[in-house]
C-alpha cells in the first residue's frame, strides 16, 4: 500500500509540475498579494491599535500567503482528481489491484509535498526581501510542517468535491468559496484590529486559527500552544474531509 | 446625419439592448459582477478595518473602499462585454452580423454602451451597501462623478476585453481579460493612498493611470468634488479608452480579413 501511495503521489507531483496552469496561480497570486499588502501597509502597522508588534508587515503577511497558496493548490488537487475521473484514468486504477486507500492517499500526499515546498519557497522569498522568522529553524520547520499538513483537509475537501461532482470545472468553480473563507479570516490582517460581526465571523473561521498558528512562529518565536491549536484544527478538519472522501469513494465504487 | 451613421447608431442601440437583456435572460453571467463588488466591499472593509486609524483621509475604511469596489464592479461589467463578444464569435452571431449590411463599428459601440449601463447597476449596488453601512453619498455632483469614473473605467475595460476577444475568438481568453484588469486596479491605490505606499508599488501606482481614476472617485467620495483630482481622473480615463479602444478597433478591422 505504501509503495502504491508513493507511486501515485509521485505521479501527482509530476502531473502538477507538468501543467503550469495548475501551480502558477498558487504561486503568483499569493506572492503578488503579499507584496501589494506589504507595500501598502508596512509604513503604518505600528500606528494601528491592536496590531501585534512586528518588525514589518512582510513578517506578518507571509503566513497568510502560505495559506492562500495551499488553498489554491487544494482546489487544483481536487480538479486533477476530477480530471482523472473524466479522462478514464481513475477507472483504470480502480480496475487494477491498487488499494482504495492509495487512490486517496496518493493525491493527498502529493498535495502535502507541494504545500510544504510552497511554504519553503514563500518563506524564502520573504526572507530575501527582509522578513525574519523569529522562531528560527524550529519555527520555520513548524510552519512548513503545518503548511504541509494543511493540504490534508483542503485536499480532502477538493477530492470530496471531485468525487461528488466528477467534474474538474465544478471543482474549480468552488474557488470563490475558498476565497471568501480566506477573506473572512485573519489571513491578511489580525483579528484584534477587526470589529463587530466581522470579528466574530473571523473568530469562528477555522482558517484564522490555522494561519495564526503558523504566523506566531514568524512574528513572536516558537509558540508551541499556538502550533498545537493549529495542528488540532487541521487534523480535526482533515479527519472530517478525508473521512467523507473515503466514504464517497466507497459509495461510488459500490463497496457499501 | 448620414444614413450610415444613423444605421450604425441604430444597430449599436439594438446590440446594447441585447447585452442588457442578457442580464435578465442569463443572470449567471451578470450576477458575479454584482456579487463580487459587494463581497470585495464587505470583505476588504471588514478585514482591513484597522487601517482606518492611519492617515487615509477618513477614519472609515468602508468609505475608503467604496470607490475601489465601484471600480471592481465596473471592471467586471467591462470584462463581461468581452466575454459576450467572445461567446458571440464562437456561436457564429458575429459572422452573421459581419456578412449583413450592419456597420462593423456597431459590434463595439453596442457592448460599450452596455458596459457603461451595467456599471451604473454595480455602482448603485455598492453605494447602497455603503449607505447601509453608514457612508452617505457625496451629494448630487459628487455621486455623479463617482458614477462617471466607474462608467469610464467600465468602457476602458470593455475595450480591452473586446480587443482580446476579437483576437482570441474564444471565451477561454477570459483569464487574460480579467488578469490585466485586476492587476491594473491592484497596482494602483486600491488598498492605501500613495502617501502610505512604498517601494515598487509606489513607483507603479505613480505611473498607473488607474490611480488617477480611483483618486478622483475616492477624493470625491470622501470630501466632495475636487476638480484638481477629478480632471486627472478624466484625462487618465481618456488615455486608457484611447489606447484600449485603438486595440479593439484594430482587432475589429482585422476580423475576417486574416
Amino acid at each position: 500500500m505504501l509503495v502504491q501511495t508513493r507511486a501515485l503521489a509521485w505521479r501527482g507531483v509530476k502531473s502538477t509540475l507538468r501543467f503550469p496552469q495548475s501551480w502558477f496561480p498558487a504561486l503568483f497570486f499569493p506572492l503578488v498579494l503579499m507584496s501589494i499588502f506589504t507595500a501598502s501597509f508596512d509604513r503604518g502597522v505600528g500606528a494601528i491599535p491592536g496590531f501585534p508588534p512586528v518588525r514589518g508587515f512582510l513578517d506578518f503577511a507571509v503566513s497568510g500567503a502560505v495559506l492562500q497558496g495551499v488553498l489554491i493548490g487544494g482546489v487544483s488537487a481536487g480538479a486533477f482528481f476530477a480530471a482523472d475521473m473524466e479522462g478514464g484514468f481513475f477507472d483504470r486504477l480502480v480496475a487494477s489491484p491498487v488499494s482504495r486507500f492509495a487512490l486517496l492517499s496518493g493525491r493527498l500526499v502529493a498535495g502535502m509535498l507541494m504545500a510544504a515546498a510552497q511554504a519553503v519557497l514563500f518563506v524564502g522569498v520573504a526572507v530575501v526581501f527582509g522578513a525574519r522568522v523569529q522562531g528560527g529553524l524550529a519555527g520555520f520547520l513548524i510552519l512548513v510542517g503545518l503548511a504541509g499538513l494543511l493540504a490534508l483537509p483542503i485536499g480532502g475537501l477538493g477530492i470530496l468535491l471531485a468525487l461528488r461532482t466528477g467534474s474538474a470545472e465544478a471543482v474549480q468553480g468552488m474557488f470563490p468559496l475558498f476565497f471568501a473563507l480566506l477573506f473572512f479570516s485573519s489571513a491578511f490582517f489580525p483579528r484584534e484590529t477587526m470589529t463587530g460581526w466581522f470579528r466574530t465571523v473571523a473568530g469562528l473561521n477555522p482558517i484564522s486559527h490555522m494561519v495564526e498558528g503558523m504566523r506566531a512562529q514568524v512574528i513572536t518565536g516558537v509558540d508551541v500552544p499556538a502550533a498545537l491549536l493549529s495542528l488540532a484544527i487541521i487534523l480535526g478538519l482533515g479527519a472530517v474531509t478525508v473521512g467523507l472522501s473515503a466514504l464517497m469513494l466507497s459509495r461510488r465504487l459500490g463497496d457499501s | 446625419m448620414g444614413d450610415g451613421r444613423a444605421r450604425a447608431m441604430s444597430v449599436s442601440g439594438m446590440l446594447a439592448w441585447r447585452a442588457i437583456i442578457l442580464v435578465r435572460r442569463m443572470p449567471s453571467v451578470f450576477l458575479p459582477s454584482l456579487v463580487m463588488p459587494l463581497f470585495i466591499l464587505v470583505a476588504t472593509s471588514g478585514a482591513f478595518h484597522g487601517v482606518g486609524a492611519l492617515p487615509i483621509g477618513t477614519s472609515s475604511y468602508l468609505a475608503f473602499t467604496i470607490p475601489f469596489a465601484t471600480m471592481m464592479g465596473a471592471g467586471f461589467a467591462g470584462v463581461n462585454s468581452g466575454l459576450t463578444l467572445a461567446r458571440d464569435i464562437e456561436g457564429g452571431f458575429v459572422d452573421r452580423l459581419i456578412s449583413s449590411p450592419a456597420p462593423r463599428i456597431a459590434l463595439l459601440a453596442g457592448p460599450l454602451a452596455a458596459a457603461a449601463i451595467r456599471s451604473v447597476f454595480t455602482t448603485t449596488v455598492v453605494l447602497a451597501a455603503g449607505l447601509i453601512g453608514g457612508v452617505h453619498p457625496p451629494g448630487v455632483l459628487g455621486t455623479a462623478i463617482v458614477y462617471l469614473m466607474a462608467a469610464l473605467w467600465g468602457v476602458a475595460t470593455a475595450c480591452w476585453s473586446m480587443g482580446v476577444a476579437l483576437r482570441a475568438k474564444t471565451v477561454q481568453a477570459a483569464p487574460l481579460m480579467q488578469l490585466v484588469v485586476f492587476v491594473a486596479i491592484f497596482t494602483s491605490v486600491a488598498y492605501a493612498p500613495r502617501e502610505l505606499q512604498q517601494g515598487w508599488l509606489r513607483h507603479i501606482s505613480d505611473w498607473n493611470p488607474v490611480t488617477r481614476i480611483l483618486e478622483a472617485s475616492r477624493g470625491t467620495e470622501l470630501g466632495g468634488a475636487d476638480w484638481t483630482e477629478v480632471w486627472p481622473g478624466l484625462w487618465a480615463s481618456a488615455l486608457l479608452i484611447a489606447l484600449a479602444g485603438g486595440f479593439a478597433l484594430h482587432g475589429l478591422y482585422r476580423l475576417g480579413r486574416d
